[in-house]
């Protein structure tokens, strides 16, 4: 499972499972806070479509935190002001790097994570289609 | 005339500050950010996008601050923006990877997926709803089961997620210009004042941060002759953007979140030279805003338009429209006028006396 979809599923839908997994962690290893939470901000980069050009739409809140296990650095990054979250994600990141034997038990609840985030989503794009419109023909 | 120096109001303005705070609790309410967050969701989004920082409990907070003071919510989280590190810059974000919420078209009535009316305003008889007046919270929770019950599909059959742009249809049949990708690094007027003729990044940008009712207002001058880019809307779509970053030295993209999101397409007839003859083609004017804001961002088009093909009129004018648009530009000029202007209004007074004085003397 590749980072992007495993910091998407922990952050939209796991923050309980991510302070668990990094509690493992930091109850096992020595986790050394290199950059303890701190808020900032990310720039967005957006594609426009009338030209295929490149544009800022604007900034987005995030808290960042940097943390070493091992010889592996890892980095939390999450919106909103979200510190333990931000932490949790920094130090499974740094296990992830570090190739920690945790992390391939980690692999059936990311995947148990994935079900449920689709699950929701499929919840939401019902409701949804709820409101597509069904043309008919007007009979004059 | 020279200037002179003067003090005081110092308890003046401490006392007009503890009537502003007195203002907010003299009624013994109070409203707490959650909830402001929960159900004031188009003002969220309005100040989100002019302030162009995107944190819901930021706004929210800036709304209590601010007693619901638009104007006032945008400067304070301009203001708090400018205190904060820019760690990160986002990867290319697509809005065709939104998961779609909302998705119509005015120009097709048949489009891939269909018309998905999503969440709107647009459908009310806008009469006030009295019953609101004493909602309770039990009221709100049944309100709440009731729409949770509602039967919905078992399987969706749509890819909101991953829906097709209603313009690749024109340009399937060669009726919009089709341009490469350009990945030029854009301009950033948070970085670098803005100087003319200005880049297209930058001008976009100053559009989406603009004020809403600034650039809802001279797109609308637009359509009514003080420009000419008349819009069909080929396609109004608001959802949900997940962002990502590239840290340095890693390969993988990192997900931070997602972002509620409105993005416009319009088609805009435009003559064009084809093989030394003019034919019709269609344009495009883009809009995108943080949020659920489709007025502004179809306004956001038509003035990219318009800017993208300069005229003697003042909506095709860039530095007309990209120096008047911001909120805390204007506001903050505007509001400037209240400060103290005791010895340039004094030199005028002055000089209209010794006129007036003079003409007398000549009658």
């Amino acid at each position: 499972m590749n980072r992007a979809l495993r910091t998407k599923l922990l952050i939209e839908i796991g923050h309980k499972e991510a302070l668990v997994m990094a509690n493992e962690i930091v109850e096992r290893y020595e986790v050394q806070e290199i950059q303890p939470p701190r808020q900032g901000l990310t720039m967005i980069k957006l594609r426009e479509s009338a030209k295929n050009s490149l544009f800022y739409i604007g900034e987005v809140l995030i808290t960042e935190t940097k943390v070493k296990v091992g010889n592996s650095f890892g980095t939390g990054i999450v919106m909103e002001e979200n510190e333990n979250l931000s932490r949790a994600l920094a130090i499974i990141d740094a296990a992830y790097k570090e190739n920690l034997p945790e992390t391939v038990a980690w692999l059936q609840l990311l995947k148990d994570l994935e079900q449920k985030l689709q699950y929701e989503m499929e919840k939401v794009k019902c409701s949804i289609e709820r409101t597509k419109v069904h043309f008919d023909t007007m009979k004059i | 005339m020279g200037y002179v120096a003067v003090t005081g109001g110092k308890e003046a303005i401490e006392a007009s500050l503890q009537h502003l705070s007195y203002e907010r609790v003299k009624h013994g309410k109070w409203i707490d950010v959650e909830t402001i967050k929960a159900t004031m969701r188009g003002f969220l989004d309005q100040v989100m996008s002019e302030s162009s920082l995107y944190s819901e409990n930021l706004a929210a907070l800036a709304m209590k601050q601010s007693e619901g003071n638009v104007e006032e919510a945008v400067f304070l989280l301009r203001a708090h923006r400018s205190t904060l590190p820019r760690l990160y810059y986002s990867t290319v974000t697509d809005p065709r990877d939104m998961f779609v919420h909302r998705r119509i078209s005015a120009s097709f009535k048949d489009i891939p997926g269909g018309q998905i009316l999503g969440t709107s305003h647009d459908y009310l008889h806008r009469l006030l709803d009295f019953s609101l007046v004493d909602e309770t919270e039990e009221e709100v929770l049944q309100k709440k089961a009731d729409f949770e019950e509602v039967e919905v599909p078992e399987e969706s059959s749509i890819p909101l997620e991953k829906l097709p742009k209603v313009m690749d249809y024109l340009r399937a049949e060669g009726l919009i210009n089709e341009f490469p990708v350009n990945d030029e690094e854009p301009d950033d007027v948070t970085k670098l004042s803005l100087t003319f003729p200005s880049s297209r990044s930058e001008r976009l940008q100053i559009l989406t941060r603009g004020q809403t009712g600034g650039v809802v207002s001279l797109g609308y001058a637009g359509l009514r002759g003080y420009g000419s880019s008349h819009p069909n809307v080929g396609e109004v779509r608001v959802g949900l953007q997940p962002i990502h970053v590239q840290l340095d030295g890693d390969d993988e993209e990192y997900y931070i979140g997602s972002i509620k999101l409105t993005e416009v397409e319009s088609f805009i007839p435009a003559n064009v030279s084809e093989n030394g003859k003019e034919v019709l083609e269609f344009d495009i004017g883009y809009g995108a805003c943080f949020g659920q804001n489709e007025t502004k961002a179809i306004a956001m088009s038509i003035l990219d338009h318009a800017l993208e093909n300069p005229e003697n009129t003042p909506i095709h004018d860039e530095e007309f429209v990209l120096l008047h648009v911001d909120t805390i530009e204007s506001t903050g000029f505007i509001s400037h006028l209240k400060l103290p202007h005791y010895v340039t209004f004094q030199s005028k007074l002055e000089q209209m006396r010794k006129i007036k004085k003079e003409s007398e003397a000549r009658k």
